[in-house]
């Protein structure tokens, strides 16, 4: 295959339950090459961590169902793997970080016990070097070695996801997923982890994924950005594509909603109507609803994803022969 | 630590004032006279005066409460047993002691039993695994502890001949008593076990587990069991100390000679001294259990450390200081 480390394809994931079916991800497809760091954005409940969950094999059983795709890790279908070789994967390969680094570490067991136990599972060696790379990645995230036999709850939060990055990386993996990993930090910590996560990240040479909704932080950190709504990525590009020229109604409306510094407005910017609900999607594009551009097309048709050349794809009618609304000067046909 | 400990011995004073009051103040209310009791209905009245002089008890109330708490405070004299005229102190101690061992005993295997099938049930949930566990343990509660005892006895001791019915003249004499007393606190502590597993296992360092590739028995075992054994560790320190005195009915059955049935027989012979004695000693047991207990919560939950030693969290904001 070819540079390609992570490549989902057509990935379904359902909740179901009792009363009804959430189609939480919905046919999404993406790739991610070594190194490269792509941001995942949307609203809350948009599929981000769903995906992230889906890639890592840690899906809530017997509620959540993988109902289709694939998720290939060079080349190897994920979703394929049974539990004992998905073991072997998690912490080693592919890692995960989680939003709330205040519970994300047990409370009962010392820092250094809960670095070096992913080295333990995953690296052969004694006790005592597993310890002896704990501190080192203590120290390697900005901690003094020596609190390695400190407990959790004697870090400041900023710390402690200090120490949930350093077991994440531990085992120097391939591939790092960081679920909203400042969302519950101090806004001036925030800077401070994601400037150590992308020195880290450069240096180790792993690949990202960065799940978030702030914009900002995708423009700062990412290579590529994929919009998510409703479970389908609607919007894939560079980011200097999706952010220059965004092409879904979804994406704009995004980047309309941030707060400008130089303009005085009275409210913010909002996006009408609430987010779809994932139990009862449309047939027709989900978005339709909420979105000013729609036309009576939009509320038939499902659109397929579009190429809009160099890699920069959108889930919109807008860009087909099919819509039927206004066209003014930005609308392109395909 | 140590300022901990002390400060909560402390603590004991004013209780057991407050509970020797309490007593004091029953045996003057409640009627009878314990002189002509100890005497009988033969003797006459200036033999039931010369014994009421010789008790102390024409003395005001007040008086004979600060002679009482002074004869313990000096020379550890809880007073003599109406009855047999021996110091309640070395009548209640073996009594106390039998009851301990046997409130161990039970706690052990009631509390090993519980938190076990409490992890069956949590990892099993909402199956028939779960249900079961659920039927047994309810059927224990629900069934009072002396009908299991007497079918207890029925099995063991009449048809199979195994175990002594009653009495505890050798060490199978205590397998009975503990297994009733355990198996009564079995279903308390597998609803405790099962909730607060369901509850950490739920937590995102268990995700963090198993972000990390580490399988599901580890996690069970050293990344849960730990956490959740906080409130069971609670519940023990409870239960030991609701058993050591209130095995009264067990102790009946089995013919234990325990100090639960010590107090409730001087109870109905108006034996004051014994009564007041043994309420105070247990009182006395019962605080150095739970802080033994309370103690021993920081071997589990590290947390406690920095509250228990310095009465507040002060030590760790100067350790970020040096640390940030």
């Amino acid at each position: 295959m070819s540079d390609n480390l992570l490549s989902v394809r057509e990935l379904v994931i359902h909740y179901e339950t009792d009363e009804e079916v959430v189609e939480a991800v919905n046919n999404i497809s993406f790739d991610l090459k070594k190194g490269e760091i792509l941001g995942l954005v949307g609203e809350t409940g948009a599929g981000k961590t769903t995906t992230a969950l889906g890639i890592m094999g840690l899906l809530p059983p017997k509620v959540a169902n993988v109902i289709s795709g694939s998720v290939e890790l060079d080349g190897n279908d994920l979703l394929r793997m049974t539990d004992r070789q998905m073991r072997k994967i998690r912490g080693k390969r592919i890692s995960m970080i989680f939003q709330d680094p205040m519970t994300a570490l047990n409370p009962v067991k010392t820092v250094g016990d809960q670095i070096s136990e992913v080295v333990l599972l995953h690296d052969r060696c004694s006790k005592a070097e597993a310890l002896r790379r704990a501190q080192e990645m203590l120290g390697m995230v900005g901690i003094v070695p020596e609190r390695y036999r400190d407990y959790p709850h004697q870090f400041s939060g900023g710390m402690k996801q200090r120490i949930v990055i350093a077991i994440a990386l531990a085992c120097r993996p391939d591939l790092l997923i960081a679920d909203e990993p400042t969302t519950a930090l101090d806004v001036t910590i925030q800077a401070q982890i994601l400037d150590m996560m992308r020195n880290l990240q450069k240096e180790n040479g792993t690949s990202m994924i960065l799940i978030t909704h702030d914009l900002g932080v995708v423009a700062e950190m990412c290579d590529h950005c994929a919009v998510m709504y409703a479970g389908e990525l609607v919007e894939y590009g560079t980011v200097e594509a999706v952010f220059d020229h965004p092409k879904h109604p979804y994406t704009e409306a995004l980047y309309r909603s941030i707060p400008s510094l130089d303009k005085d407005v009275e409210r913010l910017h909002v996006i009408p109507g609430m987010v779809t609900d994932p139990a009862s999607l449309p047939a027709y594009c989900s978005f339709a609803d909420r979105c000013g551009d729609a036309c009576g097309m939009c509320r038939t048709l499902d659109p397929k994803v579009l190429d809009l050349g160099g890699g920069h794809t959108v889930k919109c009618l807008k860009y087909t022969s099919k819509w039927e609304g206004k066209t003014d000067g930005k609308t392109e046909s395909a | 630590m140590l300022k901990y400990i002390v400060k909560r011995i402390l603590y004991l004073i004013p209780i057991l004032l407050g509970v020797s009051a309490i007593i004091f103040a029953l045996k003057t209310i409640t009627p009878g006279d314990p002189a002509r009791q100890i005497l009988g209905n033969e003797a006459s009245e200036e033999q039931v005066q010369a014994k009421r002089e010789e008790l102390g008890l024409n003395d005001p109330v007040v008086v004979q409460y600060l002679r009482y708490i002074g004869g313990i405070v000096t020379g550890g004299d809880f007073g003599d047993s109406y009855r047999t005229g021996e110091p309640v102190l070395s009548e209640i101690v073996p009594r106390l002691w039998t009851s301990a061992k046997i409130t161990f005993g039970a706690v052990i295997i009631g509390a090993a039993v519980g938190v076990l099938l409490g992890i069956i049930s949590a990892l099993k949930k909402y199956t028939w695994a779960d249900s079961l566990v659920l039927v047994i343990s309810m059927f224990f509660q629900s069934v009072p502890e002396f009908v299991v005892a007497l079918v207890l006895i029925m099995i063991f001791a009449v048809n199979l001949h195994l175990l002594p019915a009653t009495g505890l003249e050798s060490w199978q004499g205590y397998i009975m008593p503990m297994l009733c007393i355990g198996l009564s606190s079995v279903a308390g502590y597998t609803r405790i076990t099962r909730s607060s597993m369901l509850e950490v296992l739920g937590e995102d360092y268990i995700r963090t587990a198993r972000a990390k590739g580490q399988s599901e028995s580890n996690i069970t075992v050293h990344h849960a069991l730990r956490n959740a054994m906080i409130p069971v560790a609670q519940s023990v320190g409870t239960n030991l100390g609701n058993a050591i005195g209130g095995g009264m009915v067990l102790e009946t059955v089995f013919g234990v000679p325990g100090v639960g049935k010590y107090i409730v027989d001087s109870i109905t012979q108006r034996n004051y001294p014994s009564v007041l004695g043994g309420a105070l000693i247990i009182a006395m047991v019962l605080t150095v259990i739970n802080l033994i207990v309370d103690v021993s919560f920081v071997l589990i939950d590290p947390r406690l450390k920095t509250t228990i030693i310095s009465g507040g969290a002060k030590r760790a904001p100067k350790k970020k200081i040096k640390a940030a």
